[in-house]
């Protein structure tokens, strides 16, 4: 058998893939649909976080940050309770990170005010001493990206079944509905929405006029996604 | 023309060993600017007078610096030794195919305009996030693309063979185009956002580039991390194992020690390195056994890892002086060394022990780099000195350059790799100390601070192997364009140099 | 049986399986080559005499191609 594949490229190769193939499925398969079941409590983002989520992987927040609490003292002590799997089901793609040059944000939103995020992302070391942070004053003039983020809420609930528009169980036993908009106008009235709530709790001038005029510049967008990290 | 003896065709071997210096000089200068800004952070908005703090920013050019690296140094790399190899060991020239000549240059062509798009894309911040897999799907499929036509170019040349066995070298180029093509598929499943229609009828909403992972929450950790160990297995272990098999003998003259040996770490290599790709999951939210496992296998994939190392430093039995007169061999023999350490050190990190105070610091970073500078950039820089006198037909430019780049290199590395294992033990030590009331005993901030000197040492180490790059780039340069012309009884094992 | 128990017995019975495969192997190398039906270490010249004229270690005849 052996002699016969040393010289039989093909059926060689095909030895090879099914050898590196099989851990593969054997180790990851199986746990795909449970570990997708989201836990009592999880929502949908609504389009502005949304849109927020982007903009934190366009500028690859993740390379950074965790998000991720592992179930030690020390970091629960620091971050709040263990990540659960079920928190992450509507997380496309997955933002874990792989290392912590910052602190994890998994559950920022219990503990960081829309303010603090404000001044923070203006300037990091000017709010945190010491911090190796680079400023993000461009995400105070662009615009998010509104749209698409309607059209990755939209790719949810028609590819995967993400339950917008539909009661989802909170964690005191109500229910909660999260709204998704019927057209490109109406996500875009949603979002500005949105934006006013967060522009409240804002200093920035510039931000809170172009809001007014209806443009959501990214920072909006990010706070509204950081503040439902929880 | 017509009466010309039959030769090797290099033409394609040329060009991805061009790619291979300007990738590697541009992933690596991008890798010292990002150490840099960690040590010093107002270098992120050097440029912020010209309003380009956006593009100089460490968020934004992480991904570019792993991107170039893997994909466009290393990549070009195993393709350029795949070009030179693949034709010698299977004693079949490009040029008695103009099929497979053409596949080849359309390989390159279009591997060009990939990483063209994957710079512009990933400096405008599209990307998918997950490490080392960043490419929107327009470029994914591109990808796949330049993929095929590899594995067209590899069992092509296989086809028209003239030698019957395929030597061990062939074998690793091959399962290394079959585990990166598997990997990638997976890891890139996407939905494009454009294809979803809005209730009110709407279709083809938002930028068309953008797309969501087919994947959710945990088991898209799980994909991505099967896919970013693997990627590394086959991508920066096996690939570059293929090389060292047939570099090392060629330019030492001896054959490898056991060619058995070579055949059965070969399998068990193949074998156990798709298990440990859950270590990366250590204390997540997958199950317990699955965990386990993953240490388990993790600390068995030492031996066919070693199995490889072993046998190329038995090759140099007997020709241990070559090491000491021969930089070219410098090279490898150090390269095999630093790969035995970091298959050592990647094992020790993954029990879970030492994972709960290592994994999210920089003591992984700096894992990952001893690996890839000390084993994959020795090793294809070594390559590419050996490639030269023979593909251009001239003698190598410098020796004693070659000798100094040997040592200002191995300098970074060990800056490197040494500071990085002091920051991520310090910063791992000090997340989880507590006082003696049970409360945290070090804010997060307290626990950056204390890493700046590491990250200024890092900076220095990572400057110097840089340094050592443009002095190998410069010496392929000059050896290119006015090293003296050889014989080819000249090329038949160790390179010839010009002192 | 829950899919979690599957996983496990699918699991013991393919690393069982590779292990005896990787095992046999050993074995058929070294037997093949003290029975001298395949001396191995030839293959390791593929690597020296890679010259265009030099003589393959193993030729290929027409009527074998694959």
């Amino acid at each position: 058998m052996f002699h016969w594949l040393e010289k039989h490229p093909f059926f060689f190769a095909v030895g090879v893939f099914l050898v590196i193939a099989f851990a593969g499925l054997v180790e990851i398969l199986p746990n795909f649909a449970q570990a997708a079941q989201p836990t009592v409590g999880t929502k949908p983002y609504t389009v502005l976080e949304m849109a927020g989520r982007e903009v934190y992987i366009k500028n690859s927040c993740n390379a950074c940050h965790s998000q991720l609490i592992r179930p030690f003292k020390a970091e629960t002590d620091r971050y709040g309770h263990y990540s659960l799997s079920g928190e992450y089901a509507y997380d496309r793609p997955f933002l874990w990170g792989s290392k912590r040059t910052g602190p994890d944000l998994h559950r920022v939103g219990n503990y960081r005010t829309t303010d603090w995020h404000e001044n923070h992302m203006k300037d990091p070391a000017a709010v945190v001493p010491g911090s190796i942070m680079p400023a993000y004053g461009w995400m105070f003039t662009n615009i998010a990206d509104i749209n698409t983020a309607y059209a990755s809420q939209l790719t949810n609930a028609q590819f995967f079944s993400v339950p917008y528009n539909k009661p989802v169980p909170t964690k005191d036993g109500g229910t909660v509905t999260v709204a998704m908009a019927n057209s490109v106008a109406e996500a875009n009235k949603m979002a500005l929405d949105e934006a006013k709530v967060i522009t409240a709790g804002m200093k920035d001038k510039d931000v809170q006029d172009m809001v007014a005029a209806g443009k959501i510049p990214e920072i909006v967008a990010l706070i509204a996604y950081l503040n439902s990290l929880k | 023309m017509e009466n010309r003896p039959l030769e090797y065709d290099y033409t394609v071997a040329k060009m991805f060993m061009l790619t291979t210096v300007l990738l590697g000089a541009v992933g690596m200068l991008i890798g010292v600017i990002l150490a840099t800004e960690l040590a010093f952070p107002g270098v992120n908005t050097i440029l912020g007078g010209l309003g380009l703090n956006e593009f100089t920013n460490f968020s934004r050019l992480r991904p570019l610096h792993t991107d170039a690296v893997v994909f466009g140094f290393t990549l070009s790399g195993i393709w350029a030794t795949w070009y030179y190899v693949g034709q010698r060991v299977l004693k079949v020239s490009m040029a008695e195919s103009k099929v497979l000549m053409f596949l080849g240059k359309l390989h390159f062509f279009l591997y060009l305009l990939v990483v063209v798009a994957v710079v512009g894309s990933l400096f405008l911040g599209i990307t998918t996030s997950k490490e080392y897999a960043e490419f929107e799907w327009p470029i994914d499929i591109a990808v796949v693309l330049v993929w095929v036509l590899w594995g067209l170019g590899i069992f092509g040349l296989i086809g028209i063979r003239r030698e019957r066995s395929l030597y061990i070298s062939v074998w690793y180029y091959i399962a290394s185009f079959l585990g990166i093509a598997m990997l990638y598929l997976f890891n890139n499943m996407e939905i494009p956002t454009m294809l979803a229609a809005s209730p009110a009828g709407e279709t083809g909403i938002g930028a068309w580039y953008h797309s969501i992972s087919m994947y959710s929450g945990t088991n898209d950790a799980l994909v991505q991390w099967w896919y970013g160990h693997n990627a590394v297995a086959f991508g920066f272990t096996v690939p570059i194992v293929a090389m060292i098999y047939y570099f090392l003998p060629k330019e030492s003259g001896q054959a490898v020690y056991s060619y058995k040996l070579s055949l059965l770490s070969f399998w068990g290599l193949m074998f156990v390195y798709l298990w440990a790709g859950g270590h990366h999951l250590l204390f997540s939210t997958v199950p317990d056994w699955m965990q386990t496992m993953g240490s388990v296998f993790s600390v068995v994939l030492i031996l066919p890892s070693w199995g490889s190392a072993i046998n190329m430093l038995l090759t140099m039995k007997g020709e241990w002086q070559q090491v000491a007169t021969s930089p070219l061999i410098k090279f490898m023999v150090l390269g095999s060394t630093f790969y035995m350490f970091s298959t050592l050190e990647g094992p020790i990190q993954a029990i879970k022990s030492v994972n709960a105070i290592a994994h999210f610091t920089d003591w992984i970073v700096g894992h990952v780099h001893d690996g890839v500078l000390g084993w994959v950039g020795f090793m294809i820089m070594a390559a590419l000195f050996h490639m030269a006198p023979r593909v251009f037909k001239k003698e190598i430019y410098s020796k004693s350059l070659m000798g100094t780049q040997f040592w200002i290199q191995t300098l970074g590395i060990v800056l490197y790799f040494t500071s990085m294992w002091i920051a991520g033990i310090t910063q791992g030590m000090m997340w989880r100390a507590h006082d003696e009331y049970g409360n945290l005993a070090y804010s997060f901030i307290d626990t950056v601070t204390a890493l700046h000197p590491y990250y200024t040492i890092r900076a220095v180490g990572g400057a110097l192997y840089l340094i050592g790059f443009f002095m190998f780039a410069y010496n392929i340069y000059k050896t290119m364009t006015s090293g003296r012309r050889v014989e080819e009884s000249e090329l038949q094992n160790a390179s010839p140099m010009a002192a | 049986m829950d899919i979690f128990q599957l996983q496990g017995y699918a699991y013991f019975g393919l690393v069982a399986f590779m292990v005896v495969i990787l095992y046999s192997y050993i074995y058929h190398l070294y037997s093949s080559e003290k029975k001298g039906i395949k001396d191995f270490e030839k293959y390791g010249n593929m690597a020296l005499k890679d010259e265009i004229t030099d003589t393959p270690v193993e030729k290929i005849s027409k009527d074998e191609k694959n």
